[in-house]
């Protein structure tokens, strides 16, 4: 047996590679650039973590959301990987001392790009044989990717100053200019590019036109009723994340919401109840999914048209990670474009909010969070004529984005096919379920609901606690 | 406990000489000479900081609440409790909270003892990988040191914590509620602790109500910790009682109090105005009964003002200098700290 099945096998558990892991993790060890993109639960941490067992040196993961890379770190530690750390601004002081002083001793660095502008840390860093970058979420690096991350730009300037190193680009989602920009901003030199197929071929999609808001409710009471989840329920707003939630309950589902707006301790505890199967359904905004480890989500439901392609392929994405059939059902009515344009553009700035930044000084200015971020960025670059001239772009291209959602749903042609058409993919081969365009009957796939009506379980806290701490 | 109890307690403490927000600064923890000087005073010890999370919004909900129920009256923008509210407030023994004490640490011990429990659940399911629910490093860190010594593996020690955690929760002091409240907040091998929301749908409950009256389960648990009788929860309560109760900047203060600088010479020192060295010498005074007065209040003149503040039933800073000019607003209330230790 080679080696690299060996690791994978001894150190990951797997008995064989998936599709077009073993190439890419070839040309990284023979020192090539590479960029990957390959959908989300297709192995893509492998790629990383593997190379760095038969290289010397250490990997540098640069991440641009701080809650994902919090979740690699427990990934790898539950593979029984010591040697890894996430230095980013969770960390006090101290422990970010001491890290920094320890830096050597890791094999796998997590960092945020904002943290690759401190000088001390990269002084560390210079003095680290590395063995290779790894920019994960790469998409994120463009400004034409739908979730922008201004910061990550920074990376150009920082890998120039740590002198040559091979870089490694993850993204799931990256449409061809996309992919331009993340080839000029990392310098890959004649990179090695690996695109898998988005599709996924488990999942299913129904679109559903309906009146208004009752009959969403309606139709997701009915479908979560009658049949079997697990399943997420995406929605735009808290309150309705509650209100599903609510009614559903009194059906005797069991039901949870999740919103970036409850206390960290409550998003953890929600996310493990859901995991482990104590809760059935979930009823989220965006802000739910990264990090879910669970291979058996058999709906996702969303009662919104989506900001765009990519992130709806992200959120759906997350079903059917065992390979089973699984079905993504959207429900929307002909003005949920507005809303869904109304909703992008709450904390975009306008003319107006680009202008002040431009004529104040920075502490001066409240707004939303994302927005002085990008702002700061945009000032220091370019003339106050030239940014509103970009976000006009951007905002125009963001009109479109929802109108091309729109476009999909009500034309006639395949969804699979356009939903990859988006990412300048081709469909190759049609699942037998496929969509609600192409004769798709959803009662076919769906399994009728046999679990039990969930009623309210007696709390006994001396039960619990023999239960939790068994004698 | 509820919310508006507490709130209802704390304004018939502060007996009308002080407005409706000082309640809202004494439960957020403000770390004003005022809100220290109130704890003291007023004897509030046992609520200082146990909402640092409390809106302003969900306050002024607590506040307005008691309003329509006639049991607290705003006069110039006095707070006073009703005749009505005389009747419902209790008597104060029944708070179990222990705030001046603990100031948001209990959370540290909570988020240790959260993570030993989960771990140890988990090894005793031979399900060694798991997602920490706490992610903080200093507490994992914490836990891991603990548990090795502990021998985890070999001992009985998921055992023993229990029977320690038993023990306390079987206090008469708590009802079932706060037990209840405190086990299912704890996760285990495939059994997820409940979130707030959940708890309290149960028993119909604000999530605010559910929070307070897990606070005061563990606060009377901390309380509770002792040395030989629960050896290992004192050893996951490490640093949580205070050494000092005084804030970082009094304690500063204090230390160049006790090389013998005057509140000028500290002032210069640390760059701080006179002001603020006097509230530190309140707070200093509040919390240690021995602090020699001498040097800034003699005694005759302490006894003049509790003497006043008796006659005329107040507390009230105005009122008092008014009738005595020829002291100093800080005298006065350094007098008023001293009086409730004496009598308190």
């Amino acid at each position: 047996m080679d080696k690299l099945n060996e690791i994978l096998q001894k150190r990951f558990g797997h008995a064989t590679f998936r599709a077009g892991q073993q190439e890419i993790i070839e040309q990284i060890i023979e020192k090539k650039d590479v960029i990957a993109i390959l959908p989300t639960g297709m192995g893509k941490s492998l790629l990383y973590q593997l190379p760095a067992y038969l290289m010397e040196g250490t990997v540098v993961i640069v991440s641009p959301l701080l809650s994902l890379m919090q979740d690699q770190v427990e990934q790898l530690k539950i593979l029984g990987e010591k040697r890894v750390i996430a230095i980013n601004s969770f960390l006090s002081f101290q422990e970010k001392e001491m890290a920094i002083r320890r830096l050597a001793d890791y094999k796998f660095i997590f960092t945020s790009p904002e943290m690759l502008q401190n000088e001390q840390f990269n002084l560390a860093l210079r003095k680290l044989s590395i063995a290779y970058v790894v920019a994960d979420e790469a998409h994120c690096i463009s400004q034409w990717g739908f979730d922008f991350r201004p910061d990550y730009l920074r990376i150009s300037t920082w890998l120039q100053s740590i002198g040559s190193v091979n870089v490694l680009a993850l993204t799931a989602t990256a449409t061809a200019e996309v992919v331009d920009d993340i080839k000029k901003t990392l310098q890959m030199n004649a990179p090695f590019e690996y695109i898998h197929s988005l599709d996924r071929p488990a999942i299913a999609y129904e679109m559903i036109e309906v009146d208004n808001q009752q009959q969403k409710m309606k139709w997701i009471l009915g479908r979560v009723t009658s049949t079997e989840g697990p399943g997420i329920i995406y929605t735009q707003s808290r309150k309705k994340t509650e209100t599903y939630a609510a009614a559903l309950r009194e059906q005797g589902i069991s039901v949870g919401f999740y919103h970036a707006k409850m206390e960290q301790s409550d998003r953890i505890l929600i996310q493990q109840q859901f995991q482990q199967g104590q809760l059935e359904w979930i009823c989220a905004t965006n802000a739910f999914g990264m990090g879910i480890h669970k291979d058996n989500i058999r709906q996702i439901i969303h009662d919104h048209i989506p900001t765009s392609i990519a992130g709806y392929m992200q959120e759906v994405g997350r079903a059917a990670r065992d390979g089973k059939q699984a079905i993504a059902s959207l429900l929307y009515t002909p003005t949920d474009v507005e809303q869904t344009f109304y909703v992008t553009m709450q904390d975009f700035p306008e003319e107006q909010d680009i202008q002040i930044a431009y004529q104040s000084s920075y502490s001066d200015i409240e707004q939303a969070e994302t927005t002085t971020r990008i702002l700061t960025y945009w000032k220091e670059r370019l003339n106050e004529h030239e940014t509103i001239e970009l976000f006009k772009d951007i905002k125009q291209k963001k009109w479109q984005d929802i109108q091309k959602f729109y476009t999909m749903i009500r034309n006639d042609i395949c969804i699979r096919q356009q939903l990859l058409h988006y990412f300048d993919q081709r469909l190759i081969e049609k699942p037998y379920y496929c969509c609600s365009k192409c004769k798709m009957e959803a009662a076919n796939i769906l399994q009728k609901r046999t679990e039990e009506k969930n009623s309210q379980e007696e709390l006994n806290w001396k039960k619990r606690l023999n239960i939790l701490l068994p004698t | 406990m509820h919310f508006h109890q507490i709130l209802l307690f704390i304004i018939h403490k502060l007996s009308g000489q002080r407005s409706e927000n000082a309640p809202y600064y004494l439960l957020k923890g403000k770390k004003s000479g005022q809100t220290i000087q109130d704890v003291t005073y007023f004897q509030l010890h046992a609520f200082f900081s146990i909402l640092p999370q409390l809106s302003k919004e969900d306050y002024d909900i607590g506040i307005n609440e008691l309003h329509n129920r006639d049991l607290i009256q705003v006069e110039e923008s006095l707070v006073y409790i009703t005749e009505k509210g005389i009747a419902t407030v209790g008597e104060g023994k029944e708070f179990l909270f222990n705030g001046w004490e603990y100031r948001g640490r209990e959370q540290l011990f909570w988020e240790r003892l959260d993570l030993v429990i989960q771990t140890l659940s988990q090894f005793q399911a031979k399900e060694k990988k798991f997602v920490p629910n706490q992610k903080d490093m200093a507490i994992q860190n914490f836990v891991k040191d603990f548990l090795i010594q502990h021998n985890f593996r070999e001992f009985n020690l998921s055992n023993d914590l229990k029977q320690e955690i038993f023990r306390l929760l079987e206090n008469p002091l708590l009802n079932d509620l706060h037990r209840t409240l405190f086990v299912y907040r704890l996760s285990g091998y495939n059994k997820t602790g409940l979130t707030w929301e959940q708890l309290s749908r149960y028993y119909d409950l604000t999530d605010m109500n559910a929070k307070i009256n897990f606070l005061e389960c563990l606060h009377n648990i901390l309380d509770n910790i002792d040395i030989n009788t629960s050896p290992l929860l004192f050893s996951l309560a490490k640093g949580i009682h205070l050494d000092t109760p005084l804030t970082d900047s009094a304690f500063k203060t204090n230390s160049l109090f006790e090389k013998g600088y005057t509140m000028e010479e500290i002032a210069r020192i640390r760059k701080l105005k006179i002001n603020t060295i006097e509230d530190h010498v309140i707070e200093i005074v509040s919390s240690d009964k021995n602090f020699s007065v001498s040097a800034f209040i003699s005694s005759e003149q302490v006894e003049k003002i509790l003497h006043l503040s008796k006659e005329l039933h107040t507390k009230k800073l105005t009122v008092i200098k008014n009738r005595l000019p020829e002291l100093t607003y800080f005298q006065v209330r350094l007098a008023l700290t001293k009086g409730e230790q004496i009598h308190g």
